[in-house]
C-alpha cells in the first residue's frame, strides 16, 4: 500500500472555481457594493478633505476674526485706539468737547450782553448830558421872558444827542465795556452761566450715552478689553459686465497681502492696474474666462485669474441675504493701483484679528460683543466721528460659515444613504448564502458525513462572499479616493467657492464604509451560515432543511392548469418570493426618498405663503428713530410684534427656535385670553407651533427649556397649547410676557408684522424682513444641496432594483432548472414555460410593488424626521400622486429589463439536465 | 481477525410520536470483525440504512450501545462524532454527491484532505479505473464512474470502516457489478472493513458476514462460508 501527501484543501480551489462558476451573481453584488462604497466612501474623503482644507485655511490664509464698516477711513490714533480693545470713556470726551464748545459761546453771548447793556448805558448818559446842556443853553432866554417852543427845544437835544453819538459814543462804549469785563459781576454772571450750560451738557450727554450704553450694555461689568490687529480692507461695489452683458454686482478689493488672503485656482495674480482676478464660482456661473476684458463700474480690467477667498467660501452679497447669489455677485481683487482707479462708491471696510484666538464658541462671542463695545466707543470719541455702518464677527459671518455647514448635513444624508443600502446588500447576500445552502444541501451532507467540521465548512462558505466584500470594498474605497471623490468634490465645487483641496485619510469614511460593511456582511452570513451547518449531515443528505415541514400539499382551487401550475410555482418559491417582497420594499424606500424629497421641497416652497401668518415681518434696528419718535407704519393691518430666539438643545442637534411676542388685539395670530391674564403663575405659559409639537413631540401641558444662545441662561416654559403652524418652530407668548421675560421695556415690540409690504419705513431702521423666501430657506438649502443628487439617485434605483430583481429570480430559475428541462422535455415551448415562472414573478413583483409603495411611503416618513431632527425647522414628507405613479413605473421597467434576460436564461436550460441529475 | 471490532448491542431507534409513531429499529446486536466484508440485508424499510446511518454516527439511537474497537459511540460529543467520523469512517451513498465544479482528481481530494497519511491519489485512480479521466468533472462521466468517484473519495483516506449505503442503486447491472468488484478489490487490498446496505439478495454471496432485517429487526446474522467473487455473482 502506498502513501501519498495529504493535498492542500481542495474546497480552497473549489472556492475560485464557485466565483468563477457563478460570476454574474458575483459581479453583481460586488459592483453594487462597489458603486455604493465607492460613492460614499468618496462622499466622506471630499467631505472631510474639503472640511479639513477649509479650517486649515483659516489659519494658512488668515482668515479675519471679523470685520466692520465705517462712513469715512480711520485716522492713525482712532486705529491705535481701536486695536488696543479698550472702551473709550465716551462720557468724559464728549463733555469736554461740549464743555470747550461752550465756554467760548457762552462767552460770546454774555459779552454781547454786556455790551447791550454799555451800550445801552452809554447812549442814557449822553443823552442826559446833552439834555443839560440844551437846557443849559437855554436858560438865558428863559430868563428873559422868551419862551422856547418845546419843539425846538428837543430837535435841539436831538440834534445834540446825534452829534454826540457821532463823535465819542464808540469810545465811551469801547471803555465802559472794558470797564465792565474787569468787574466781578460781570465775572459772577460767566461763571453762573457756564454753571448752567454745564449742567444742561452733563444732563444731555448723560441720557445720550444712558440709551447707547442700555442698547450696546457699554457698562456691562464683565467687559475685559480686545486687543485686536486692524487691516484696511477697503472695497469698492460696482456693476459688472462683459462687453454689452451684464453680470451683476462686483466687490472689489485692492491687494490683499496680510489677511483674508485667497487660493488661485486657475491663472495668476493681478500684476499691473489694468489686472483683476475673481471669484471662481462667478466666473463658472458667467462663463468669464482668463483674459477676458471685465468691465467694472467704468473701468475696464483683464481678468488673470480665478480665486476663492478665503471669506467669501459662500458668494453671500449681504450678511442678511437670506441665500447666496453666484449668479449675479462676484468678488475680485486688483492691484493698490488698479484699486485706485476704480472711482466712487468705496466701502470703508476693515477686517480684525485677535491678538489671542478665543478658545470656543462661548468665549468668540464674549470677545466679539467687548470688541463692538470698544469699536463703538472708539470711534465715538474719534476726532472725525466715524460712524459704523456694520459689524460682522466670523461666526456670524455667513459668507464664511454656510458651506461648511452644508456640507456638514450631506455628511449625515450620505450616512443614511450608506446604511440603508448596507442593509440591501446584507439581504441580497442572506438570500443568496441561503440559496447556496440549500442548492448544495447533499455535497455538504456528503462532507460532513466524511468528516469534514461545521467550522471547515463555515470558513469555506464564508469565504466568498467575505472575499467579495473585501475586495469591494477596497475596490470601493480606491474609487472613493479617486472617482467618487471627484464627482462630490465637483458638486461642491459647483455650490460654493472652496479652495484647492488636499484630498486626506478618513478613518471615519474608511470605519463607515469598509469596517461596518465587513462585520455586518461576516456576522448576517456567520448566523446564516451557522444555523444552516448546525443541521445534521443526514439532513442535508435528505435535503431536509426547512424547520417546519408541510405535512399536506396545498389544495388549489380549480382553476385552469396553467394556473395552478403557477400558483405551485409561487407557493414553493414563497421564501424567495418573501425576499422579492423585503427588497422591492427597500427600493422603493430608496425610491420615496429620490422621488419624494424634491416633490417635498417643492411642495413646502408652494405652499409656505398659505402657512404663513402673515406675508410679511419686519424687524426694526430700532423702535424709535433718529428724533426719539416711535417708528410707525401705515401699512394697512400692519401690528407691533416681537420676535427673538433662542436654543433648543437636544443630545444630537441646537434647534434655533423663533420666540414671538404678540399683542392680544392681533389678527395674525390669535392666542388664548387667558395667557393675557395678569394672574400670578408659577410658570410662563406659552403656545408652540405645530412644527415644534411634531418635531420634538411636545404637546398642551408639557414643559420646555430653550437656552439664550450664546450665554449661559435658560428658560423653561409651560406649553398651553399648539398654534397650528408648521412654517417654522417657534414658540408665541403675550408681548407684555415676552418683555418681562426677556427684560425688556414694558411696551417695547421688535417690529410689525403684516400682509401687505411695508414701504413706509425707512430702510435704515429695517434690520430685516422676513418673507416666505426667508421661511423656506431650509427647503431651498436641501434642494439646492440635495436636489440634483436625487435625479441620479432615481437612475440608481432602477439599476438597485435590476440587480436585487435579478439576483433573486435568478435563484428561482436556477432552483427550478430541473422542472423547467423536465417540462421542455414534455414538450412545453420556451414561452409557455417562461410565462409559468415569469408571469409569476410579475404578479409578484406587481403587488409586491403595491404593497411597497406604501411601506417604502411609511417608512421614509420615519426617515424624513430622523433627518429633520438634525436639521433646522420642521415640514412633513409628502409625495405626490404622480410621485406614486412614477415609483411604480420605475420598478416596473427594472422588472421588464429582467424579465427578458429571464427568458433568455429560461431558454438556454438544457433538457439534459432533467436527465442527468435523476435525484 | 479482531472478531469484536464494531458490536452493536440492543439499538433502537424510533421516528416520529404519537400515531405517526414508527419503530425503525427495535433491538439490534451483531458484531463485525475487522476486515470483514458485511452485508445488511433486507427490504425496503426494514431499518437497514438507518442502522448504518447510526454506525457512521450521522444519526442517533435512541437506545442500545456501538462499540467500536473499545470505544462507546454514545460518549462521544458530535465534535468527536465529527472527529470519529473523520479518521475511521469512509461513506459511500447510492447517490454519488460528487461537488460539481471539482474534478476526478480534487473530488477525491476532499476525502485525502481529512487523513494525515492518505493513500497515493495517482495509485488509487489506477486502481479506480478512473487515471484517464482524472481532470474530468462529474457531469462529463457515467453514473459508475461517478459512483467510482464516491468510492475513491470514501477510502484515499483509508478508512477503518467503509460504509456503503445501497451503491448500486442508482446503476445498470453491468455497472454495478464492476462497482461490487471495486469494493471486493479494496476491501482484499487496504483490509477495510466493509458495510454494505442493500436490498439486492445476490450481493448476500459476495460478503463474509449477512446480516438480514426485516421490520427493525435481525432476521438472520450468519457467516458466509461459501462466499463467491463479485465478478461472479448474477441477478
Amino acid at each position: 500500500m502506498n502513501y501519498g501527501k495529504r493535498p492542500r484543501n481542495p474546497l480552497s480551489k473549489r472556492l475560485w472555481k464557485d466565483i468563477v462558476r457563478d460570476w454574474k451573481r458575483y459581479i453583481m453584488i460586488f459592483l453594487m457594493l462597489v458603486v455604493t462604497i465607492g460613492f460614499v466612501s468618496g462622499m466622506y474623503v471630499a467631505n472631510n478633505s474639503m472640511m479639513t482644507t477649509i479650517e486649515n485655511n483659516k489659519d494658512l490664509l488668515k482668515l479675519e476674526d471679523g470685520n466692520f464698516e465705517v462712513s469715512e477711513t480711520l485716522d492713525a490714533p482712532a486705529v491705535k485706539a481701536i486695536e488696543s480693545g479698550e472702551k473709550a470713556d465716551v462720557v468724559s470726551v464728549f463733555k469736554q468737547r461740549a464743555y470747550k464748545e461752550a465756554e467760548s459761546e457762552i462767552k460770546e453771548s454774555v459779552d454781547e450782553a454786556v455790551r447791550e447793556k454799555v451800550e445801552e448805558q452809554v447812549r442814557t448818559a449822553i443823552h442826559n448830558k446833552v439834555e443839560s446842556e440844551v437846557d443849559k443853553q437855554l436858560a438865558p432866554l428863559a430868563a428873559n421872558g422868551g419862551a422856547v417852543p418845546e419843539d425846538m427845544r428837543q430837535k435841539a437835544i436831538d440834534d445834540a444827542f446825534d452829534a454826540a453819538i457821532e463823535s465819542s459814543f464808540d469810545d465811551a462804549v469801547s471803555e465802559a465795556f472794558e470797564e465792565a469785563v474787569i468787574s466781578d459781576e460781570y465775572k459772577d454772571t460767566l461763571a453762573d452761566v457756564t454753571e448752567k450750560a454745564k449742567k444742561e451738557i452733563d444732563k444731555k450727554i448723560n441720557e445720550e450715552y444712558g440709551e447707547l450704553s442700555d442698547r450696546f450694555e457699554l457698562d456691562d461689568d464683565s467687559f475685559k478689553s480686545v486687543p485686536v490687529r486692524l487691516y484696511p480692507l477697503f472695497c469698492h461695489e460696482c456693476d459688472e459686465s462683459i462687453g454689452q452683458q451684464s453680470t451683476g454686482r462686483i466687490r472689489i478689493y485692492a491687494e490683499r497681502n496680510e489677511v483674508d488672503l485667497y487660493d488661485l485656482l486657475d491663472g495668476r495674480a493681478p500684476e499691473n492696474e489694468n489686472e483683476i482676478i475673481i471669484d471662481r464660482m462667478h466666473a463658472d456661473n458667467a462663463q468669464i474666462e482668463i483674459g477676458d476684458t471685465l468691465k467694472v463700474g467704468t473701468t475696464e480690467f483683464t481678468v488673470t485669474g480665478f480665486a476663492a477667498f478665503v471669506d467669501y467660501s459662500t458668494l453671500y452679497e449681504n450678511n442678511n441675504d437670506t441665500m447666496f447669489d453666484a449668479l449675479t455677485f462676484d468678488v475680485g481683487m486688483t492691484t493698490n493701483d488698479g484699486f485706485d482707479r476704480i472711482k466712487g462708491n468705496t466701502h470703508y471696510k476693515y477686517a480684525f484679528v485677535y491678538n489671542e484666538k478665543p478658545k470656543d464658541t462661548y468665549e468668540e462671542k464674549t470677545f466679539s460683543d467687548n470688541f463692538l463695545k470698544a469699536l463703538i466707543t472708539q470711534t465715538a470719541v474719534a476726532d472725525s466721528e466715524p460712524e459704523i455702518t456694520d459689524y460682522i464677527p466670523c461666526y456670524a459671518n455667513h459668507a464664511v460659515t454656510f458651506a461648511p455647514n452644508d456640507m456638514g448635513s450631506d455628511k449625515s444624508m450620505g450616512g443614511v444613504l450608506l446604511y440603508i443600502l448596507t442593509a440591501v446588500l446584507a439581504f441580497v447576500f442572506a438570500v443568496t448564502i441561503s440559496s447556496a445552502l440549500e442548492k448544495e444541501s447533499t455535497v455538504i451532507g456528503t462532507l460532513r458525513s466524511l468528516g469534514y467540521t461545521k467550522g471547515e465548512l463555515i470558513r469555506y462558505y464564508m469565504s466568498a462572499p467575505m472575499i467579495v466584500i473585501f475586495v469591494s470594498a477596497i475596490v470601493g474605497n480606491i474609487l472613493g479616493y479617486t472617482v467618487f471623490k471627484k464627482i462630490v468634490v465637483a458638486m461642491y465645487y459647483n455650490s460654493y467657492s472652496l479652495p484647492t483641496y488636499k484630498t486626506i485619510w478618513t478613518p471615519d469614511a474608511f470605519v463607515r464604509t469598509t469596517i461596518v460593511p465587513i462585520i455586518l456582511m461576516f456576522v448576517i452570513n456567520l448566523a446564516i451560515i451557522t444555523r444552516t451547518l448546525k443541521l445534521s449531515p443526514l439532513r442535508f443528505l435528505r435535503r431536509d432543511l426547512k424547520n417546519v415541514k408541510r405535512s399536506k400539499a396545498v389544495r388549489l382551487p380549480r382553476w385552469s392548469f396553467l394556473k395552478r401550475f403557477r400558483l405551485r410555482v409561487f407557493i414553493q418559491n414563497l421564501p424567495n418570493y418573501a425576499m422579492l417582497f423585503v427588497g422591492i420594499c427597500f427600493i422603493m424606500l430608496l425610491l420615496s426618498m429620490a422621488v419624494g424629497m424634491p416633490s417635498t421641497l417643492k411642495f413646502y416652497q408652494d405652499s409656505v405663503t398659505d402657512m404663513m401668518f402673515a406675508n410679511e415681518q419686519v424687524i426694526l434696528t430700532s423702535t424709535e428713530d433718529k428724533d426719539g419718535n416711535e417708528i410707525t407704519t401705515n401699512t394697512k393691518g400692519a401690528e407691533k410684534f416681537s420676535i427673538g430666539s433662542l436654543d433648543l438643545r437636544t443630545d444630537s442637534f441646537t434647534e434655533e427656535v423663533s420666540v414671538y411676542g404678540i399683542n392680544k388685539s392681533s389678527n395674525y395670530i390669535k392666542l388664548d385670553d387667558e395667557l393675557f391674564g395678569n394672574a400670578d403663575r408659577d410658570m410662563t405659559l406659552v403656545y408652540i407651533s405645530k412644527a415644534y409639537s411634531e418635531k420634538y413631540n411636545v404637546h398642551e401641558g408639557d414643559t420646555i427649556t430653550l437656552s439664550e444662545q450664546y450665554e449661559h441662561k435658560d428658560y423653561t416654559w409651560k406649553v398651553y397649547g399648539v398654534y397650528d403652524y408648521s412654517a417654522g418652530v417657534a414658540v408665541f407668548m403675550p408681548n407684555d410676557t415676552f418683555n418681562e421675560v426677556f427684560d425688556r421695556d414694558e411696551k417695547d415690540f421688535s417690529g410689525y408684522m403684516s400682509d401687505e409690504s411695508v414701504t413706509d419705513i425707512d430702510e435704515e431702521y429695517i434690520a430685516a424682513r422676513l418673507t416666505s423666501d426667508d421661511i423656506t430657506k431650509l427647503a431651498r438649502q436641501l434642494d439646492h444641496s440635495m436636489g440634483s443628487y436625487m435625479l441620479y439617485f432615481q437612475y440608481v434605483c432602477v439599476i438597485v432594483a435590476c440587480i436585487i430583481i435579478y439576483l433573486l429570480t435568478k435563484i428561482i430559475i436556477e432552483k427550478n432548472e430541473v422542472s423547467i428541462a423536465m417540462t421542455k422535455i414534455l414538450g412545453y415551448t420556451d414561452k409557455e414555460i417562461a410565462s409559468l415562472y415569469l408571469i409569476t414573478t410579475g404578479v409578484v413583483v406587481l403587488i409586491s410593488e403595491l404593497a411597497a409603495l406604501v411601506i417604502g411611503y411609511k417608512t421614509m416618513e420615519f426617515f424624513w424626521k430622523t433627518i429633520m431632527m438634525k436639521l433646522g425647522g420642521w415640514f412633513d414628507f409628502v409625495m405626490l400622486p404622480s410621485g406614486f405613479v412614477k415609483e411604480f413605473l420605475l420598478v416596473f421597467a427594472a422588472y421588464v429589463i429582467i424579465a427578458a434576460i429571464d427568458f433568455v436564461r429560461i431558454k438556454r436550460v438544457p433538457k439534459t439536465l432533467a436527465l442527468k441529475n435523476v435525484e | 481477525m479482531d472478531k469484536n471490532f464494531l458490536e452493536i448491542r440492543g439499538l433502537k431507534r424510533t421516528f416520529g410520536s404519537g400515531d405517526t409513531k414508527q419503530e425503525v429499529l427495535r433491538g439490534i446486536d451483531f458484531s463485525v470483525s475487522k476486515g470483514e466484508f458485511c452485508v445488511l440485508l433486507g427490504p425496503s424499510g426494514s431499518g437497514k440504512s438507518t442502522l448504518l446511518n447510526i454506525l457512521g454516527g450521522i444519526d442517533s439511537a435512541d437506545s442500545g450501545e456501538i462499540i467500536i474497537n473499545g470505544d462507546k459511540l454514545a460518549d462521544l460529543d458530535e465534535k468527536a462524532l465529527t472527529n470519529y467520523r473523520r479518521r475511521h469512517l469512509g461513506y459511500v451513498f447510492q447517490m454519488y454527491n460528487l461537488i460539481p465544479n471539482l474534478n476526478v482528481k480534487e473530488n477525491i481530494e476532499t476525502g485525502a484532505y481529512l487523513s494525515e497519511k492518505p493513500l497515493d491519489i495517482d495509485e488509487l485512480l489506477q486502481i479506480l479505473g478512473l487515471f484517464e479521466h482524472r481532470y474530468k468533472l462529474p457531469n462529463q462521466l457515467s453514473g459508475g464512474q461517478q459512483q467510482r468517484v464516491s468510492i475513491g473519495r470514501a477510502i484515499v483516506k483509508n478508512p477503518d470502516i467503509l460504509l456503503c449505503d445501497e451503491p448500486t442503486g442508482a446503476l445498470d447491472y453491468t455497472t454495478s457489478k464492476e462497482i461490487l468488484q471495486l469494493i471486493e478489490q479494496v476491501n482484499q487490498k487496504y483490509g477495510n472493513t466493509v458495510i454494505m446496505v442493500t436490498h439486492n439478495e445476490a450481493i448476500r454471496n459476495m460478503a463474509d458476514h449477512i446480516v438480514k432485517l426485516r421490520d427493525g429487526v435481525i432476521r438472520s446474522d450468519i457467516v458466509n462460508t461459501s462466499k463467491i467473487s463479485a465478478c461472479e455473482l448474477e441477478w
